[in-house]
């Protein structure tokens, strides 16, 4: 006698599915992309303290720790970019005329390209 | 074709009248490779157990009718092939996200509320004036929502969302999907007072872009990308309303 049943949500939600997982991949990396944009401004205020200043910091980001904290950064900046890039073509559809444009080529012209594009520029920026 | 094995069904069951908690009854169905989960459903209604209650109608996929969970995933049961499953056992449940009324029936109650809500129809002043001719358009202005026009309203997008069972205001993936189709009809002059609906608290920012709609949708509608596009339009249109509070609304942009 209890009218409609409701079913309980549990906090294990991500769980139930791969997708959800993928989803919250996708999200938490996002706190590595932050996180080493803080980096970045700790390196830049060291920066401004003085050539001594940011030759310590520079030793100190040489340290096994900061390497591994580096490629974990990498890794997880990578996949999020790369799961953002695959979502790109469904939030900004390209039509020529009535073809919409396939998506991945999509992910090419809006994420990889650029991504490419911007990435070969600070190289030779660096480099030359 | 029908064989001599059988396969396993494990059905959800509750009884309002006389059940205050659900439970999962243990079913066995002749194996047919021809037949789909639907086809065992009503063959254990009709040759075992005439209380087992479920919704259907079309059998082709088409009308939307007889979603359900099996085996934790939301399919039109009329599209789920035994063969894909045997010969383990299938667990089918009423569609997530919903309160159930019935055994496999859920209410549609606020779904229908949401879908109403988008105002999932053409609006414009002129409706009835035909002297002009038919309104036209192109193929290409077609091709523009032609996608999201395919949604069969089988809510299996509302019980993949995660975001749908736990938050309230969310108007969900079919809906916003609806009205988005309507927003991007070049015919239609309604777009602002459905922004009103979707502006409105959580009705479209509660979507996380999880993307699983997009995944379960049987029509291939992509309700995710109809989201995060109407999203970008609902964007604009707040700043505009918070620039120019008295004259953008309304404004077609």
């Amino acid at each position: 006698m209890s009218g409609r049943y409701h079913r309980p949500h549990g906090w294990a939600w991500f769980l139930a599915r791969p997708g959800y997982l993928r989803f919250m991949a996708r999200e938490l990396t996002g706190f590595f992309v932050a996180g080493y944009l803080v980096l970045l401004l700790v390196t830049l205020c060291r920066l401004g303290a003085g050539e001594a200043a940011f030759a310590q910091w520079l030793q100190e980001l040489s340290t096994p720790s900061w390497m591994f904290a580096h490629v974990v950064a990498l890794v997880a900046s990578v996949w999020h970019s790369v799961t953002w890039f695959a979502a790109v073509p469904q939030a900004m559809p390209i039509f020529m005329g009535e073809k919409r444009l396939p998506a991945p080529l999509a992910a090419v012209v809006m994420g990889y390209g650029p991504w490419l594009t911007v990435t070969a520029v600070i190289v030779w920026g660096v480099l030359r | 074709m029908r064989t001599e094995q059988t396969m396993t069904l494990e059905i959800f069951r509750y009884h309002p009248e006389t059940d205050s908690e659900p439970y999962f009854q243990a079913y066995e169905v002749p194996y047919d490779e021809d037949w789909v989960v639907l086809d065992a459903i009503n063959w254990i209604k009709d040759h075992v157990d005439g209380s087992l209650t479920h919704r259907w109608s079309c059998r082709m996929g088409v009308c939307g009718s007889c979603g359900m969970m099996v085996n934790g995933d939301p399919k039109l049961t009329c599209a789920a092939f035994l063969k894909d499953y045997y010969p383990r056992p299938i667990k089918v449940e009423p569609l997530v996200n919903f309160p159930v009324e019935r055994d496999l029936v859920v209410s549609l109650d606020g779904f229908m509320e949401k879908l109403q809500a988008v105002k999932p129809y053409i609006i414009r002043d002129d409706v009835n004036d035909t002297t002009g001719g038919e309104y036209r358009q192109s193929p290409a202005e077609l091709a523009r929502y032609k996608q999201y026009s395919m949604c069969i309203n089988c809510m299996l997008c509302y019980s993949a969302c995660p975001v749908a069972g736990h938050e309230e205001e969310f108007l969900g993936p079919a809906a916003l999907a609806l009205g988005h189709r309507y927003n991007r009809d070049s015919r239609d002059r309604g777009r602002a007072e459905r922004l009103d609906v979707m502006l409105a608290g959580e009705a479209i920012w509660g979507c996380t872009f999880v993307g699983e709609c997009t995944v379960v949708c049987p029509k291939h509608v992509d309700p995710a990308g109809a989201i995060q596009q109407a999203k970008a339009v609902a964007a604009q249109e707040y700043f505009k309303r918070f620039v120019m509070p008295r004259g953008a609304k309304g404004a077609e942009t």
